[in-house]
Parts: structure tokens; C-alpha cells; sequence
């Protein structure tokens, strides 16, 4: 952070990409005071800190809030004892609750995160997890679909034949259902995985969403600065070692053209529920939608994957299910 | 070089199977004479295409002159090289008008199989003298004297009169050079008669043009004289003329038995027609030789340039090809489904493969191949007679009074024990027996006329599979015969898709339709929407299989570091469709557009 040279105040901050409860509270304190110190939070700000249900104890917890921290993100995954072993997870249904009973008082926003679609699930059991989400009044939920990725322990056992993906159907039917019952519930479907009460939405992860500009810090975390994306190493050793020589962590940048930029932002922008609103991107990029991409957005409206009504552009329910298809067709020049 | 005598000239030529070891055997007759040394040959000289090498065969013709000592007599020795595919049918039999002698070269393993046997008998129907030979007897699975017997019975060959060598080892070549003086008769011809020489094979070079390749029949041809291509009625002056030795060497004059080459300025090798005669230009011209055949192309396909190709780019290397492959033909054409490409016509499939491999390969040119088709005849109700190359010309069955395929005479040489197995897949293809031989204990020449369409495709493939690899085939088209055809259409998404029409049998058009639909559907990757498949005949649909809708294709976390990765990933699936044609949104693979020739036989 010290190679910030100057403190460099921040609207959000965001401290996850792992578990920082993890740390002794000796340790965490350290960590609080440094980010304090070289990324003042401006008044009003939001500070989230990703935190596993396990780890949350009354003394954690308020010494996040002492430091500021207003918004707690808790990886719940899910109530049931055979699907968080399934997911390698190391808590229980019990611990969540009582993460949330400590963290609700004491921070402004508390979300929950849940995965369905793990092999073996079916619609009721993800039904079962939602229902005990809500039971526990969070203000934010973020619902993913299980995904197998190279690299990951899950990609070897499916490959091995030990777990198997659920049916594609199935899938769909447990993401339209968290849909339907997180907003009858009364929360906003604001991003293709995030569902929030009003006036609880993350305003750090909407800057991401939004093509906004944003520093990094520790392995492996990604910054936008300027027009050039970078994110330093991965791996922890790698990434210590060179800040200690005083070496760049940074293992890739790119740097965008302005009109790779715009494409991005409006890919990112649809996968926003609310959309696009066209006047406003061609004045913050410079771009109309329809000159970027005119083709291929008509084509998507004529097929009810993309909605046009007045100046705003959005998914809709049936684009949102296969919107990776439609990606492409945006991002390329 | 002085004149010769035609009592010292041989022409000959080796007509063997492929990989019984006939450029082999070329090398060491070269070798052998001194017209090369070891060390400046490389291995197998008269194949020197990459393409011939790496597919074990030799495409085009090539002569070379070799100059043999004995007895204190010089001969001129003429290897005439001809082609060993099926393909080249029509080739070989030039090369073979130009020759007194053929050495029937036969694998001492393998044994006679069908292309020895066609060549061999194309060799006998020119007159030629035969000389025997059985290579590689130093193998240890030799199995000579059998195999002796199986030229008897097929060939009528004289066991005593085989040579037997090994070309590899240089075993009894020095025997068969003797043979071929012994035994091929000298040429006949008048070098006091009116020029008369057979064209029978050409090359391009892209400093001189085209260069002839001609054997003299009569007369002579001098250096500066104004010659006549009888059949394609253009007139040159000879700037060069001249034999291989085995390189390009000039001489005053070609004469009565002779073999080499003439350039004479001609521009495109499209000029030059195999098989054409040369006389002079001025006062009375030689006959025409006979067995003169405009060149024949047996399969038709489209070659269209993938989605964001060049159509000026695919033009241009057809044309590069075209100029040293006259026997390839194209013209523009659109479909309304790919566009603007070409219509390509082709000796035969391997003829086919081999263009199509050298525009990828030579030529980087990212391709949509239509599925391969055969030339038909169409008499309408008016009288007129049409001939199709593209199953879109089909005009509306009313308007047909006939409907008539190629049907080809296919010699199948193969073990006994896969009689029936080679009979069933005739049977399937609507193949009429003619003929069935033993040419040995074991081994038979099984003899079917079959429709040309049912040969091209698979037919090689399956006889392979039929025989475990021991049969083989030779076929020669023999003419047109009425059949009850008609054209199948594809549909995707309610769109005709003109490039996916079939020609079939009435019969087989409800299997192959189902078998088309089943494969089209399996070829097409899911969309955003479904995708209906069908096969119909005019209006009547008969087949239909669906494309379902992609259910679910959504990435859940795109947080500050996912984005670049998702970005660079979703970018990559566009990259992925190049080799794919867009019909009404639907993305549709190369791969399908082979998908027709599924005929839904497919045993399990």
C-alpha cells in the first residue's frame, strides 16, 4: 500500500478475494490500521470485508465495525451438511446463523452468498437453502451457479467421474427460481448474480459493473487505472518477494483502445438488469451502442434476448439464461 | 545429338499398384545405366511433388531418356512414368499409346491386385509387350512363385518369362535391362513421314510456359519449326526441344520413336490437351492420333471461402493451382446460402482431395467444401438434354422426362473369404453383378457395374473395412443409365439450404434424409433458439430433427479480476465460428456441409 506513495482516499473498498476473518485479530488489526491510513474512506463510503461464517466472533466483529467496515460479505454457500462437505466447506448451517445474528446489529449491509447446482442437488433442496437465507433477513443475497474450472479440484473429480454436472435444465430452473423467490421477497435482481434490498446494493462491485476506474492490492487482485487493466501475480510467494525488492507485483496489463473499452463497458452494462441507458453511454464513451454493435442488437431484440424501451437497453429474462452467447457478438469489432 | 536408329530405341513404361515399389525400381534402372549416380539422386526421382510423396503415389506422368551400352551397341532407353491412381485413367492410356513395352511390376507379397490387373490390361489393349516383374523378392514374406501364379491366372503371364529382382537391393536388375531390349520391340515409324506426335503429358514452367511432353510417332521436329496441335487447332513455333535426362536437356531434334519435350511459347497449360496430336503447320498434316478424349471431370463440388475470407484470395489460388494441374477445372457460382464461390470439377476424389489439401496447405485458404457430386444427365419434357453439376440445377420434376446417372464397371480383387461381404455392399449401392473369377486358390476378381454417386464417396473406405485392408478396386465409367432419382433439399430453420441439396435414389431418400437431418443436427452446435433440421423432397417434408435451444449459458461472477479473462474468453468464441457459414443467424459448421453424404447404412 506504501507504494501508493500518498494516501489515496476511496468512495468503496473492498477487502475479500479470500478470507481476511482468517487473520488473528493482532493480525487483522495491522490490516485494518494499513488500509485506513492509505485508503481514507470518504464520508458516506462503503467498506465490505468477505468474511467465512466460521470465523466471525463477537470480538472480529467489532473491530470491523471500529475501523468503519459498514458492509459484511459472508461466504454461507448453503444450510445443508452434505452439500457445503461436497464444496469442501468447513462450516455449518449453525455458524451462519450465528454470523448473522453478530454481524446484522453491527454493519449496515450483510450479504450471503449461496451456490446451487452442486451435483446431486435437486430444485427442492435449493429451495430449502433459500428459504433459510431469508429466514435470516440479510439485506444483500448473491446466488452462483456451480461451475467446474480448470484448475480446481471440482474439474479433476468430474473429470475422474466422481462428481457430475446437473442437468442443463435443472440449472436453469434453480437460477429462475432464486429469481423469482429472492424478488418476490422484496429484493432487487440488480446484476446477473446479485439480488439486494433497496438501498443495499454494492456500490464497490457496481463500479466494476459500471467500466469505472480502481486500484488493487495483494496477489493476485486486479486494477483498472487509467486505460490500462493489470493484475499482479498469483501466487503469494511470488508476489511477496517482488515488493519486497522493490519490483512491480504486476504480472499482466493490458492496455484498451477507447472503443474496446466501450465494448466492454457495454457488455458489462447489460449484464446489469437494469441495462444500458444509450444516451448516457455514448457520452461517457463516446460510442452508441447501435454503432458498436447494431447488427447484432437488433438481431437479439428480434429474437426477445435484448429489450429496447425508450433510451434504455436490457436483458431480458431469456437473454439474462444464455447471455454468454451474446457476448461475442458485442465484443467483437 | 546424333540420330538414332529406331532399332536402338525402347520405349516402356511400369505400371504396378501402389507401393509395389515402382519408383524404386526407376531409381535403380537410372542407376543401373549411369544416368545417375547415387549421389545425385534422391530417393524416388521421378516423384517430386511433396504431396505424391507423402501420399506414396505418382500424380503426374514424367519420361526419361537413359542411354544403355551392350554389346558395343548404345540404346535409348524411354521410361515413360504413369500415373498409379484410378483417377488417372484416362492419363495412364496416353502414356501407354507412347510405349512398345510395359513391366508389369507386381509386389512379391501383395501380389496382383486390381490396378494391376486394370493396368495390365490397359498395357495388353495397346499392344503392348509385356515384361513381368516381381519385386521385392528379398523379402522374407516373399511368396514369389504363388504370386507368379496369380500374374498367370489374372494376366495370362508365362511364369518362366517373369523377372524377378529386388529393386531395393539391386537383385536382378541388370537381367531386366536386358529383358527390356530383349523383349520390347523397337519403334515402328517413318522419320521420313510428315510430322505425327502424341501429346501425352505437360508441365508448366513460370519462365518458359507450358512444356509438352510428346512421343514421335513419325517424321521429325526440329528446333524452329512451326508445328500444329491438331485438336486444339493452335499453331507455335518449336523454341526448344529436348529430353530428360533425367533433367531438361536440349537437342537439334526429336525423331520416329522418340520421347521428350517441346516449348514452344504457349502461355497457359490449359492449351495443351493430353492426347493431342502435332504436325507440322504447313502443306499436308498428319491424321489425328487416335484415343483422343476431351478431358472428363467425374466429381463436382463447391469450394467457398469461410465467413470472413477472401473471395479474391480463394480465386487467386485456384488460379495458381490451375496452371499446373489442367485437369481441375472451376467457374464462379453463388449459393444463396454460401455465396459467392466456385464450382469445381475433378478427375475423381482423390483428384479432389488433393486440390483441396494444396489450397489449405500451399495457400492458407480457410475453406467451406460442399459435399462432392457426380455429373447426371437430365432430358426434360421440351427434349433438351442438360447436364448437372450441382444438384441445385434439378429442375422441377414435372418438367423431367429422364433422369440419368454415370454407372461405372468396378473390378473388386479380393480374398475369397470376403465374397459375400464385398457382394452385400454392392448389393446395398444397387450394384448388377457381372462377373465373378478366381484368379487363384484364394483370391478372386469380382466384377459389378454401380452408380458412379455410390462409388465416390466411401466405397474405397468400406471395401478396406470389408476386406481387413486385403481388397482392392478399380473402376472405369461406362456410361449413362435412367434411374428414378430425385433431388432431396435441406431445410434449417424453414431456409433451403441450396448447398446441402442431394441427388438419391427415390428409394433411399427417406434413410438418407433421416440419416442427413440426424448428422446436420448432431453438427450443429445449440443456439440461442431452436433450430429445426429437415429433408424435403419439393414440399413434402420427410425428415425432421431439432436443434434444442440452449438452456442455460451464463457467467456468474465477472467481479474486477474476472473481467479481463471473461472478456478475452467470450472474444475467443467468436474466433471459434471462422470456420463456419452463417445461414439466417444459424451458425453453420464446415463439417455439416459433409454431413449429406451420409447415407444411413452405418452399420452398428
Amino acid at each position: 500500500m506504501a507504494t501508493m506513495g500518498e494516501p489515496a482516499p476511496c468512495d468503496t473498498l473492498f477487502l475479500g478475494g479470500g478470507t481476511p476473518t482468517h487473520l488473528t485479530l493482532g493480525q487483522l488489526t495491522r490490516l485494518l490500521a494499513a488500509v485506513e491510513r492509505w485508503f481514507p474512506l470518504a464520508h458516506g463510503g462503503e467498506w465490505s470485508v468477505e468474511a467465512n461464517p466460521a470465523d466471525i466472533t463477537l470480538s472480529t466483529a467489532d473491530l470491523l465495525a471500529d475501523y468503519g467496515v459498514n458492509r459484511v460479505s459472508l461466504g454461507a454457500q448453503s444450510f445443508d451438511a452434505d452439500k457445503l462437505s461436497l464444496l469442501e466447506r468447513d462450516h455449518r448451517a449453525l455458524d451462519i446463523r450465528h454470523a448473522v445474528e453478530i454481524c446484522l446489529p453491527r454493519f449496515t449491509s450483510v450479504s450471503l452468498d449461496l451456490i446451487f447446482g452442486a451435483p446431486g442437488e435437486n430444485l427442492d433442496a435449493w429451495k430449502q437453502d433459500l428459504q433459510s437465507a431469508l429466514e435470516l433477513a440479510p439485506q444483500h443475497i448473491s446466488t452462483y451457479g456451480l461451475t467446474f474450472e480448470r484448475g480446481t479440484t471440482f474439474w479433476g473429480r468430474r473429470l475422474s467421474g466422481d462428481l457430475r454436472s446437473i442437468e442443463e435444465d435443472t440449472e436453469r430452473a434453480m437460477y429462475e427460481t432464486a429469481i423469482d423467490t429472492l424478488t418476490d421477497a422484496g429484493f432487487e435482481h440488480y446484476e446477473v448474480s446479485n439480488f439486494a434490498r433497496p438501498g443495499h446494493r454494492c456500490r464497490h462491485n457496481e463500479v466494476y459493473w459500471s467500466g469505472g476506474r480502481y486500484w488493487a492490492v495483494g496477489p493476485g487482485a486486479a486494477r483498472y487505472v487509467g486505460n490500462t487493466r493489470s493484475s499482479n501475480h498469483r501466487s503469494t510467494f511470488t508476489y511477496l518477494r517482488r515488493i519486497r525488492s522493490g519490483q512491480s507485483p504486476v504480472a499482466e496489463s493490458e492496455t484498451l483502445a477507447p472503443e474496446d473499452q466501450a465494448r466492454e463497458k457495454l457488455v458489462l452494462g447489460l449484464r446489469k438488469m437494469e441495462g444500458v441507458l444509450l444516451a448516457d453511454f455514448e457520452r461517457d464513451t463516446g460510442f452508441a451502442p447501435h454503432d458498436l454493435a447494431g447488427g447484432a442488437i437488433s438481431r437479439f431484440i428480434q429474437w426477445g434476448l435484448l429489450a429496447q424501451q425508450g433510451d434504455r437497453l436490457q436483458l431480458t429474462r431469456s437473454g439474462l439464461m444464455v447471455s454468454d452467447s451474446l457476448w461475442p457478438e458485442i465484443l467483437r469489432r | 545429338m546424333p540420330s538414332i536408329d529406331c532399332q536402338h530405341i525402347r520405349n516402356f513404361c511400369i505400371v504396378a499398384h501402389i507401393d509395389h515399389g515402382k519408383s524404386t525400381l526407376a531409381d535403380r534402372l537410372l542407376e543401373q545405366t549411369g544416368t545417375m549416380t547415387v549421389r545425385e539422386m534422391k530417393d524416388q526421382v521421378l516423384d517430386d511433388m511433396e504431396l505424391e510423396r507423402a501420399r506414396g503415389i505418382t500424380i503426374k506422368a514424367r519420361a526419361v531418356r537413359m542411354e544403355y551400352k551392350r554389346g558395343g551397341e548404345t540404346y535409348e532407353l524411354n521410361l515413360i512414368d504413369t500415373p498409379g491412381h484410378v483417377d488417372f485413367h484416362y492419363e495412364v492410356s496416353r502414356s501407354l499409346a507412347c510405349c512398345e513395352g510395359a513391366l508389369l511390376l507386381v509386389d512379391a507379397f501383395q501380389g496382383v491386385e486390381a490396378q494391376t490387373v486394370a493396368n495390365g490390361y490397359a498395357a495388353i489393349e495397346h499392344d503392348l509387350a509385356i515384361v513381368p516383374v516381381i519385386n521385392k523378392i528379398d523379402l522374407v514374406q516373399a511368396r514369389t512363385e504363388e504370386v507368379a501364379d496369380e500374374m498367370r491366372q489374372s494376366l495370362g503371364v508365362v511364369p518362366d518369362e517373369v523377372v524377378r529382382v529386388s529393386a531395393k537391393t539391386g537383385v536382378g536388375v541388370q537381367q531386366l535391362l536386358d529383358a527390356i531390349i530383349d523383349r520390347v520391340p523397337p519403334p515402328k515409324g517413318d522419320p521420313n513421314a510428315i510430322l505425327q506426335a502424341m501429346v501425352f503429358d505437360s508441365h508448366y514452367d513460370k519462365y518458359r510456359g507450358a512444356i509438352t511432353y510428346v512421343r514421335v510417332m513419325n517424321g521429325v521436329v526440329r528446333k524452329g519449326d512451326r508445328i500444329r496441335f491438331l485438336r486444339a487447332g493452335a499453331v507455335y513455333e518449336v523454341l526448344e526441344l529436348g529430353q530428360f535426362v533425367p533433367r531438361q536437356r536440349a537437342c537439334e531434334q526429336l525423331q520416329a520413336g522418340q520421347v521428350g519435350y517441346l516449348i514452344c511459347n504457349i502461355k497457359s497449360i490449359a492449351d495443351v490437351h493430353i492426347g493431342d496430336t502435332v504436325t507440322v503447320a504447313q502443306g499436308e498434316a498428319a491424321k489425328p492420333l487416335p484415343g483422343y478424349k476431351p478431358l472428363q471431370r467425374m466429381v463436382y463440388c463447391g469450394l467457398y471461402p469461410s465467413d470472413g475470407q477472401d473471395f479474391t484470395e480463394l480465386r487467386d489460388a485456384l488460379e495458381k493451382l490451375s496452371i499446373n494441374d489442367p485437369s481441375f477445372e472451376f467457374s464462379p457460382e453463388t449459393s444463396e446460402a454460401l455465396g459467392f464461390g466456385f464450382r469445381c470439377g475433378f478427375l475423381g476424389l482423390l483428384h479432389m482431395e488433393i486440390v483441396q489439401q494444396r489450397l489449405e496447405g500451399e495457400a492458407d485458404i480457410d475453406l467451406v467444401q460442399t459435399a462432392p457430386n457426380v455429373t447426371y444427365q437430365i432430358t426434360t419434357r421440351k427434349g433438351e438434354t442438360l447436364e448437372i453439376h450441382r444438384p441445385q440445377e434439378v429442375p422441377d420434376p414435372g418438367q423431367i422426362e429422364e433422369f440419368r446417372q454415370p454407372i461405372v464397371r468396378v473390378n473388386f480383387l479380393i480374398p475369397d473369404e470376403y465374397i459375400g461381404a464385398v457382394m452385400n455392399m454392392c448389393h446395398e449401392r444397387r450394384g448388377v453383378q457381372k462377373s465373378l473369377e478366381h484368379l487363384s486358390a484364394a483370391r478372386v476378381m469380382l466384377t459389378y457395374d454401380l452408380p458412379l454417386a455410390e462409388v465416390i464417396y466411401d466405397l474405397h473406405d468400406k471395401l478396406k473395412s470389408a476386406t481387413r485392408g486385403y481388397g482392392t478396386m478399380n473402376y472405369d465409367l461406362i456410361g449413362y443409365e435412367p434411374a428414378d432419382l430425385v433431388r432431396l433439399d435441406i431445410l434449417v430453420n424453414g431456409n433451403k439450404v441450396d448447398a446441402l441439396s442431394i441427388i438419391c435414389n427415390r428409394g433411399d431418400a427417406d434413410r438418407r434424409g433421416r440419416a442427413v437431418v440426424k448428422k446436420l443436427a448432431e453438427e450443429i452446435d445449440r443456439h440461442m433458439f431452436e433450430i429445426a433440421v429437415q429433408a424435403a423432397i419439393g414440399s413434402r417434408v420427410i425428415a425432421r430433427e431439432t436443434v434444442k435451444a440452449m438452456r442455460k449459458n451464463v457467467t456468474a461472477k465477472c467481479y474486477g479480476g474476472d473481467i479481463t479473462r471473461k472478456r478475452k474468453l467470450w472474444a475467443k468464441q467468436r474466433e471459434g465460428k471462422k470456420r463456419m457459414k452463417s445461414i439466417g443467424s444459424v451458425d453453420i459448421p464446415q463439417k455439416a456441409f459433409m454431413a449429406v453424404l451420409h447415407t444411413g447404412d452405418e452399420k452398428k
